[in-house]
């Protein structure tokens, strides 16, 4: 098992995760759903070790996942925002993330353009983030998450800020890119079909204090436009559980 | 390129309104007398003179030495002060309490505290325009510092980066258009408030040369030294600052 997440809970002032359980084999690309502020945001913090759970525990690769900094795993995350230095170029900012990892300069270059090449950036690897649109900053952020080559990849509604058209294209870019590198994606999205058109595993998480509701196979098995119905009258549910009684109504 | 841009360039409007006062300050001058108000050809003879006899360069270098010394000084601890005030939420409340009161504190009471303190020596108006242009510089790096975008320090906790690698690639490129921005306004400062302390206990530099002006009764010469101080400011400002802002900021 690549990445076992075992009754993860987080408290903050009110429970926000109650206790989430799933796990998900290598190469699988996992979409984290579930209604707005049921955490799975903050579930994809703690897989990526940048919050420590209140119970339970992430194991990646059999070794649990803690807030220290020790690089045992790799984790490879891109934000809802892109989050990349104005002031080095795409390049740099690629190359640099691969410093803790002990490469030369030259090493650190090299790989920072296969990286940036696959994901469709060539030629722009000089370019100061300012530069370039949204969509394609976004792109270099998941050439960035890519170079550490790390066992997972976590993405944290990385589209949310893009344009219909530019999302679409980008779903179809990450879909290309997780065959082309067979990495293990947690995606989390708020977006039924943005899910269900890039993910072979979906989580269903509840309204707050989130368990997981469901879990299910995207393999084609069943027919796309049944389980986005399905789906939304799941979520359409757990938003109205999240509201409180009678906010339904 | 055409006559638009040549006269946006030259800052035409500017041009006329100087125009309208050099005319209006010759028509004064011949009213009350050279004496009282110099006028603009004789400033702008008087200040051939001083370059001919070499004297503009012996003062202004004497006065420039000293702001150097004063104002690199105020940035060396500018930037400890800004270090604290990143490392440590309590060193950065003494610090901004420190710099209000420093930045209360009149231009006076430095000069007469550094004269007690060091006599008649070069450390007067070095020591004044250290601690005149410490808060200003300082205030606006703390600022800097407090301002870096937690959410990029957070990424660079994700990719492991180092103490040593996020300050060097996230907080200091960060901090450099605040620096700028205080290097600039102090150093406009230094140069008033070092030409004031010159006045007391030292024996060249613009602020001697303009007060022995007035001693002996040479008004012409003290408008001369407040045209070169325009001209050093003028020319800090577009060859230095604007060259570093160009360099350091390119990414914008």
């Amino acid at each position: 098992m690549k990445l076992a997440v075992e009754g993860v809970g987080k408290d903050f002032l009110i429970p926000v995760l109650d206790s989430v359980s799933f796990a998900a084999e290598a190469g699988e690309f996992v979409c984290l759903l579930g209604p707005n502020g049921c955490g799975k945001t903050t579930l994809l913090r703690i897989v990526g070790g940048i919050e420590p759970a209140t119970r339970g525990r992430v194991l990646l690769d059999g070794q649990p996942v803690g807030t220290d900094r020790a690089p045992a795993r790799r984790v490879g995350v891109v934000f809802q925002e892109d989050r990349l230095l104005p002031w080095l170029s795409l390049a740099d900012n690629v190359a640099l993330v691969l410093k803790p990892l002990g490469l030369d300069r030259e090493a650190r270059r090299a790989r920072s353009l296969r990286y940036l090449h696959l994901t469709g950036l060539g030629g722009f690897e000089g370019y100061y983030p300012s530069r370039v649109s949204g969509g394609m900053r976004q792109r270099a952020a998941i050439a960035r998450a890519l170079a550490i080559e790390p066992d997972v990849l976590l993405m944290d509604e990385p589209f949310g800020a893009l344009d219909a058209q530019n999302r679409r294209v980008m779903q179809d870019e990450v879909r290309r890119i997780w065959r082309e590198t067979g990495r293990t994606i947690l995606f989390v999205t708020h977006s039924i079909e943005e899910a269900v058109a890039v993910g072979t595993t979906l989580v269903m998480l509840s309204a707050r204090p989130a368990r997981v509701r469901e879990l299910i196979r995207n393999d084609g098995g069943r027919e796309r436009g049944k389980l986005v119905d399905d789906l939304t009258a799941m979520i359409t549910e757990e938003v109205a559980r999240q509201q409180g009684p009678g906010a339904a109504r | 390129m055409n006559t638009r841009n040549w006269a946006r360039r030259l800052h035409l409007p500017t041009l006329i309104a100087l125009t309208a006062v050099v005319a209006a300050w010759t028509v004064l001058s011949r009213r009350y007398g050279a004496y009282v108000l110099p006028g603009p050809l004789s400033v702008v003879s008087g200040l051939a003179e001083i370059v001919q006899s070499g004297e503009i360069w012996s003062h202004t270098a004497a006065s420039l030495t000293r702001i150097a010394i004063g104002f690199g000084f105020a940035v060396l601890v500018s930037l400890a002060m800004a270090l604290g005030a990143f490392v440590s939420t309590v060193a950065r409340g003494i610090v901004e309490d420190a710099l209000a009161i420093l930045n209360s504190t009149s231009v006076f009471v430095w000069i007469v505290v550094s004269l007690i303190w060091f006599g008649l020596s070069n450390w007067g108006p070095i020591f004044t325009t250290f601690m005149i242009t410490l808060p200003v510089v300082a205030s606006n790096l703390v600022e800097g510092v407090s301002s870096v975008d937690r959410r990029l320090l957070e990424m660079g906790d994700v990719y492991r980066l180092d103490g040593g690698q996020k300050f060097t690639s996230i907080v200091i490129p960060s901090t450099v258009p605040y620096l700028l921005a205080g290097a600039k306004i102090g150093f406009g400062l230094a140069l008033k408030v070092s030409v004031v302390a010159e006045i007391f206990g030292v024996t060249s530099g613009i602020g001697y040369a303009m007060n022995l002006s007035r001693e002996t009764l040479a008004t012409r010469m003290v408008f001369v030294w407040a045209l070169v101080m325009v001209l050093i400011m003028v020319a800090v400002d577009k060859l230095l600052f604007g060259a570093m802002d160009r360099r350091l900021t390119h990414w914008r």
